[in-house]
């Protein structure tokens, strides 16, 4: 679905990259996650992959359309949720879908329901400008899908939203996910990125470092043991067992036969933990 | 379809917005001024003190002369005050002027002072020839002054012979003039009408850049021109509308509407388009506004040429408002040159197409400036 190959971007027009050599694939119906800190070279990728930043140099497809000369049409297939909600202000919700429905050559969705999908019923004529930052994002996310996009570009998605709103736009991508649409998520948020993301590509100083799932990394990097707590003589113990080791295996077997379990963790390392051991920084 | 639907938006968020009313309510005033400020033709009486310090006889022979084409044939008395104090004056009113014949010179210096305009003493002097004593205001034109000096010293017959000598045939007499309010028309229009749709234009897409709706708009499929050109057909329909509301009611149906209607599009388009490539370099309206200032005010320097007929260098002519204004003069003088404000619309819309191209591929490659 989307092809980059050797993408090189600079702002200022000399060897000041915002992005370097970068290249990977993205598979249809895949969801893959590019994770950075701010300023990594997250969004310039994105805005060459939209058309929003003129490609310099490299060679990129999405949806089987070449970057170098974009097609208007490309654009009924793609989808795009920007970090910064911009929708019109003196618009009600629905005046801002309904604009937006008449620019795509392809079927549309019903605002009403987009906007009842995103929790905004019942707010549908009401002015963007009225809306709290958490519902402009909303209505972003929501005109995003008025195109039924096979290839849904998202940029920090649950950014500024309260953690049952974000497990519902979560929800949603799953949900268009299972349907085929593929997904390139861009985001500093490692849960929602282990959550969602089939792969993940680390992108630090404009370069990739690593391109990975979830689960590998976590296999690759965490530590295979688990953490046991268990009741006692009226006193908590805790324990550590490998999950290599027959002895410990063992161990944990009998422990758990005999004892209450309180807790029992494995020691998998997350994607931020991670994250800092391949690049050296943080994600924040 | 597409530019359409942009077209009914931009038309709802203009309605809702501050520039829209503005650009309407402007005319509205500039109409108001021009029904009930400036005269249908700006009046050139003068008024005047004279104080006539001679025998009784030479008094009569004076004031019955000016009384010759006083309006009614009589005179009347009038009280006029100056600096706190009240003169008695005799007051004949001719088609150019309104004459006060006072009792003395201290009532002639008091008045021309107070009321700032001129007074005169005629007398007699030793040699019992007539000698005149002017009152100025200190303002008035070297033109003025030699005339004066020339009609005290030439024989008035001789004066008057040369006058009636000189043949004065007019070259072209398919030209019917503008009264002074008509005539106030053309900058009015091009400035409020077309021009002011440069700092509108301009003014909307700032809106637009401070809400990020440029990118969302980028990311469908639909060209970045028929956003550009949405906007310019609101600007363009706010033009017409104030550019005929101070029309209409001076000019009634004396004028070709058609001709008025293309050239106020044409030069709104140019204008608008003008709006748009500076609005291309900057990305708020505090940045852009020395830019805008500065072509507002050069746009604005024909207008003096205007309004002055013995003053035009050849740069004025270069620049756009000139042919704007003399293309709106031609559409409103009867016989006017229609094939000046024909070409004149072409140029406008040639223009306007160049720098709307111009700035289509600004605006593609400066999305997020």
């Amino acid at each position: 679905m989307i092809e980059v190959e050797g993408l090189y971007y600079s702002y200022s027009n000399d060897d000041n990259f915002a992005v370097k050599d970068v290249s990977f694939k993205v598979a249809e119906g895949e969801i893959f996650g590019f994770l950075g800190p701010s300023g990594a070279g997250k969004s310039t990728t994105q805005g060459i992959l939209t058309g929003l930043l003129q490609l310099q140099k490299g060679n990129a497809s999405v949806a089987g359309y070449d970057i170098k000369n974009i097609s208007r049409k490309m654009f009924n297939k793609i989808g795009m949720s920007f970090e910064q909600s911009n929708v019109y202000s003196k618009m009600t919700a629905k005046e801002n879908l309904s604009f937006y429905s008449k620019l795509f050559d392809v079927e549309t969705r019903d605002p009403i329901e987009l906007i009842n999908l995103v929790g905004l019923g019942g707010k549908e004529n009401i002015r963007a400008g009225e809306f709290s930052k958490g519902m402009k994002h909303r209505l972003t996310f929501a005109r995003s899908m008025i195109n039924n996009p096979s290839m849904w570009f998202l940029d920090e998605p649950t950014t500024g939203l309260d953690p049952a709103i974000a497990a519902d736009i979560k929800d949603i991508i799953r949900e268009h996910n299972n349907k085929g649409v593929t997904v390139f998520l861009t985001t500093h948020n490692m849960y929602i990125a282990d959550e969602l993301c089939d792969r993940v590509a680390f992108i630090i100083n404009g370069e990739i470092k690593l391109i990975d799932s979830p689960k590998n990394l976590k296999l690759q990097y965490g530590k295979k043991m688990v953490d046991v707590e268990y009741a006692q003589d009226g006193n908590v113990k805790k324990e550590t067992f490998s999950t290599i080791l027959q002895k410990d295996k063992d161990l944990l077997n009998q422990t758990i036969a005999d004892k209450e379990i309180l807790t029992m963790h494995t020691k998998e390392a997350t994607l931020e933990e991670i994250f800092i051991k391949v690049t050296g920084r943080g994600l924040a | 379809m597409k530019l359409l639907s942009s077209f009914k938006k931009e038309l709802i968020l203009a309605s809702r917005g501050f520039y829209f009313y503005v650009e309407l309510i402007f005319a509205l005033v500039i109409l108001a001024v021009l029904l009930f400020a400036i005269p249908q033709n700006f009046s050139g009486t003068s008024t005047e003190y004279l104080y006539f310090d001679l025998p009784q006889e030479g008094v009569e022979i004076f004031t019955n002369q000016i009384l010759a084409d006083d309006l009614d044939g009589e005179s009347e008395m009038v009280e006029i005050e100056a600096g706190g104090k009240t003169f008695n004056a005799e007051l004949i009113v001719t088609d150019e002027s309104e004459t006060y014949i006072v009792n003395s010179e201290e009532a002639v210096r008091m008045l021309a002072e107070t009321h700032g305009n001129i007074g005169a003493v005629i007398e007699l002097n030793e040699n019992n020839q007539l000698h005149y004593k002017y009152y100025l205001q200190g303002y008035e034109s070297t033109r003025l002054k030699n005339l004066i000096s020339v009609l005290h010293n030439e024989s008035t017959d001789i004066l008057e012979e040369r006058f009636n000598n000189q043949d004065v045939r007019p070259l072209s007499t398919g030209y019917e003039p503008l009264s002074d309010r008509e005539n106030t028309i053309p900058p009015l229009v091009a400035f409020s009408g077309s021009l002011m749709g440069m700092f509108i234009m301009a003014s909307y897409i700032f809106l637009d850049k401070k809400e990020g709706v440029i990118e969302a708009y980028a990311v469908t499929a639909s060209s970045v021109w028929q956003y550009l050109m949405s906007k310019i057909f609101v600007v363009l329909l706010t033009s017409v509308v104030s550019g005929l509301i101070i029309i209409m009611p001076i000019m009634g149906f004396r004028i070709n509407y058609g001709l008025s209607l293309l050239l106020l599009l044409t030069t709104g388009f140019f204008a608008s388009s003008l709006g748009l490539l500076i609005a291309s370099f900057y990305n708020n309206l505090t940045k852009a506004f020395g830019v805008i200032y500065l072509l507002l005010i050069i746009m604005m320097v024909p207008g003096i040429a205007y309004f002055i007929p013995g003053w035009g260098p050849f740069w004025i002519k270069i620049i756009p408002s000139y042919t704007m204004l003399q293309g709106f003069k031609e559409i409103i003088l009867q016989n006017g040159d229609i094939v000046y404000s024909l070409i004149t619309s072409a140029g406008f819309l040639a223009a306007g197409i160049v720098l709307f191209a111009i700035t289509n591929i600004r605006f593609k490659k400066t999305l997020r400036v």
